[in-house]
């Protein structure tokens, strides 16, 4: 008896970890093929010619037409800086300096991809397109709430994620310490 | 108290085993993968310029709603695939897809290529015969050598301004692609 339980245990306890680390390492990913400038997140080996296992995965589930190496990188946010999951119904606040790149967009998306931008509008937004400070420093508004400045205007409730896609850039292959830099996203007034 | 941790321990080691067979084994079981969608816009030697991503629909390849993406399908068995033609002046890049969805080859027009796609795409024999000076190239050709026959080359342009589009995407469909003849 005490043999059949502790064999149970131990199905249960591989299966949790072998389908969970699985699980984890392909949606998450950021301890295995995914980098991470928070809250924003990158798997910089997807456009490689030989992704690694863990990239490969995430490739096959995404089924998508990725960026070759060469040509761009794409950034995921789903959480704002603080950690909290991005809400359509919040207003955010984008802040900083993106790395060097000929240009880049900004989308918002929701869980199954589709475009959330107001009807109307832009679907994105386009480096081209922005009004920066003296600085150089950019200043994005994205939410439903009628914004000042670079504003991406959304529709729709529940959450999203930001995709920030940068091409032609220098991020991650060492061009300097100071150039791997992500706006910063902070959330303003909910409704 | 320790035979219990030592079946624990065996639990995790059977884990990590399962883990590992599960990465790897994803990419041969998926059904739906990078190439079957490739394979359903039925881009046979010719430059076919994706529709526009709608907003409120889905995007199952991911598209950039800012680009114009142009795409065509290959096979080098049937000879050596050239893609030429001139692009407006401005931000175009390109990629070289295989059966396994990974990117092979790319290039942005930074590279000092300009304005000017003038590519050709060879198969490991091909190469060797364009070694030996038995296939006739124009000079100036960008080379590209391929482990793999069967390709998708993905051109994406970037027009500047959203009225540009027509004319962009009507310059990318006119970009010539397939084997010479």
């Amino acid at each position: 008896m005490r043999f059949v339980l502790l064999l149970l245990l131990t199905i249960v306890v591989a299966l949790a970890t072998g389908f969970g680390l699985s699980y984890y390492a392909l949606t998450d990913g950021r301890a295995v093929g995914a980098a991470e400038i928070s809250p924003w997140v990158s798997w910089p080996d997807l456009g490689s010619s030989a992704p690694n296992p863990y990239s490969r995965g995430h490739l096959t589930r995404e089924a998508a037409l990725q960026l070759g190496r060469s040509e761009g990188l794409q950034f995921t946010a789903t959480t704002d800086s603080a950690g909290e999951p991005l809400d359509l119904a919040c207003a955010y606040l984008l802040e900083g300096h993106v790395p060097v790149s000929t240009f880049w967009t900004l989308v918002a998306v929701n869980g199954a991809g589709v475009n959330l931008a107001a009807p109307g509008t832009d679907l994105a937004l386009r480096s081209s397109e922005v009004v920066r400070a003296n600085s150089g420093a950019m200043v994005l508004h994205v939410g439903k709430a009628l914004q000042p400045g670079n504003w991406l205007e959304l529709a729709g409730e529940g959450t999203f994620a930001l995709k920030l896609t940068l091409y032609d850039t220098t991020a991650f292959s060492g061009f300097g310490s100071d150039n791997d830099t992500m706006p910063s996203i902070t959330r303003g007034d909910c409704a | 108290m320790t035979r219990i941790l030592l079946w624990l321990i065996g639990g995790v080691l059977l884990g990590g085993i399962i883990h590992i067979v599960v990465i790897l084994a994803l990419p041969l079981l998926a059904e739906e993968t990078t190439w079957s969608r490739i394979e359903a816009i039925a881009a046979n030697t010719a430059m076919v310029v994706l529709p526009a991503v709608e907003p409120g629909a889905p995007n199952p390849l991911h598209l950039d709603p800012e680009l114009v993406y142009g795409l065509c399908q290959v096979d080098l068995a049937e000879g050596p695939v050239y893609l030429s033609g001139t692009l407006p002046d401005a931000f175009w890049s390109l990629a070289v897809f295989n059966e396994a969805g990974t990117v092979t080859y790319s290039t942005t027009n930074r590279d000092g290529i300009g304005q000017t796609v003038d590519l050709g795409i060879f198969n490991a024999a091909q190469t060797r015969l364009l070694a030996q000076q038995q296939l006739d190239i124009a000079e100036g050709l960008l080379v590209v050598e391929s482990d793999t026959d069967r390709l998708a080359i993905l051109v994406r342009l970037a027009p500047p301004h959203e009225t540009m589009r027509p004319r962009f995407a009507e310059r990318l469909a006119a970009i010539r692609c397939g084997p010479r003849g």
